[in-house]
């Protein structure tokens, strides 16, 4: 496991789910987003945090729950996108990078799997959301984004081989074209976008994450 | 590429603020704290608090400032890197040279720092001849090397701002929010803070860019 170099993606704004506050520190039956995550990764030595808007805020709340998380900034994250902040992230990384979305809800099932995979893949799920970007999928791996009738839907999970990617200032997704073909996993998770997925995520949490 | 690693030394490699610790002493707590805290906030231009700061504390003899400077306590896991690595580090301050040279030597980082000047006559301060600009150490390393600072307060802000990586260290105090807008990283943790620079040192990590 400790070939691994975790980066949570919260840099950025989320005005749709219009909260005031980074998505990442939305209140999930009781605790923020991000503590249901870290939670998941005791076991993780080298975890990122990306931060940009309201950093301070995020700092705050994840070292109350552990100090010894690398706190990286972008400060531009109001111009560039989630493949940025991981660029920035898997500076110095160990040899993979898991890379997860700080608006993301996964099954702590699914976590535990994900965290004892040792090769890359693309974490989807099957298309769940208003706006969903689909995978196009051919001999089972995924070769594309944006497929009009893909099978599944991207999740903002991915395991990469850091020293395969060049950095990018897009979407995360710019980072992941870069070594497609890829194999990838089903993830059961929930992406907190708008009001009525944030609804949704609490009662997934209350229900043992069984929907 | 070489690496060279710069560090604050004050909440940074000790655990404790150095001046403050020093005024409690001699009962002038309340007056240093007052000013050291508008240092931090950058509210207070520097060279001014620092010569108050220094004033503060001249009537106690430097021979005995420098005994309490170097009981103070340290970082050990910071020490430690620095003990590892003395040839590629520096601790850069603003402290003044007659204070801090018992603990460089207690840190094993003699002719490893840079700091202000005093002059002493009859183990007191008659003076302060030069007050250390930190971003000034960089322009004096000229080699290509790749240049690492570590710091927590508002007189480390071009010191990272200007390094190839900077980073703002939390494990003592809090980090001055000016630093927050040029860090690359924040760290609140000392073992952490050493794994990591440990591991830019030794390329042990991927991925450079």
């Amino acid at each position: 496991m400790n070939n691994k170099t975790v980066i949570i993606s919260c840099a950025g704004m989320g005005t749709r789910l219009g909260a005031g506050i980074p998505k990442a520190l939305i209140d999930i039956d009781g605790e923020p987003l991000i503590i249901h995550t870290l939670k998941m990764l005791d076991k993780i030595e080298d975890v990122r945090v990306v931060v940009g808007y309201q950093a301070e805020k995020v700092i705050e709340v994840v070292k109350k729950y552990r100090d010894d998380v690398l706190f990286v900034y972008n400060h531009n994250y109001q111009q560039n996108g989630t493949g940025a902040s991981v660029s920035l992230a898997k500076r110095y990384s160990k040899k993979f990078i898991l890379t997860i979305d700080g608006d993301l809800l996964i099954h702590p099932d699914d976590m535990k799997e994900i965290l004892a995979s040792e090769q890359e893949f693309v974490g989807v799920c099957e298309p769940s959301t208003d706006d969903p970007v689909l995978v196009g999928v051919k001999d089972g791996k995924v070769t594309n984004f944006y497929e009009k009738n893909g099978p599944y839907e991207w999740t903002g999970i991915t395991m990469l081989e850091a020293k395969k990617i060049t950095p990018t200032d897009g979407h995360v997704l710019k980072l992941v074209e870069q070594v497609l073909p890829m194999d990838f996993k089903i993830i059961r998770e929930k992406e907190i976008d708008t009001p009525n997925d944030y609804k949704n995520a609490i009662i997934w949490v209350q229900n043992n994450y069984n929907s | 590429m070489d690496t060279i690693f710069l560090f604050d030394l004050d909440s940074t490699v000790t655990k404790q603020e150095i001046l403050p610790t020093i005024a409690k002493k001699i009962g002038k707590q309340n007056e240093m704290r007052e000013l050291t805290e508008k240092t931090m906030m950058g509210i207070l231009p520097f060279q001014d608090s620092f010569t108050s700061r220094v004033k503060l504390l001249s009537q106690i003899p430097v021979s005995e400032v420098a005994d309490l400077v170097s009981d103070i306590e340290v970082n050990e896991e910071i020490v430690e890197f620095l003990k590892e690595n003395r040839e590629s580090s520096f601790i850069v301050t603003s402290n003044l040279d007659v204070w801090i040279e018992k603990l460089m030597h207690k840190i094993g980082m003699d002719g490893r720092y840079y700091c202000s000047k005093a002059k002493v006559e009859d183990d007191r301060i008659v003076k302060i001849e030069n007050i250390l600009e930190k971003e000034s150490v960089q322009s004096e390393l000229t080699s290509r090397a790749k240049i690492v600072a570590i710091g927590d307060g508002s007189n480390d802000f071009d010191m990272i701002r200007k390094a190839d990586i900077g980073i703002s260290f939390g494990g003592v105090r809090d980090i001055a929010p000016s630093l927050i807008d040029v860090s690359d990283y924040s760290i609140y943790n000392e073992t952490k803070l050493r794994k990591f620079l440990t591991a830019i040192k030794n390329g042990e990590y991927q991925n450079e860019q």
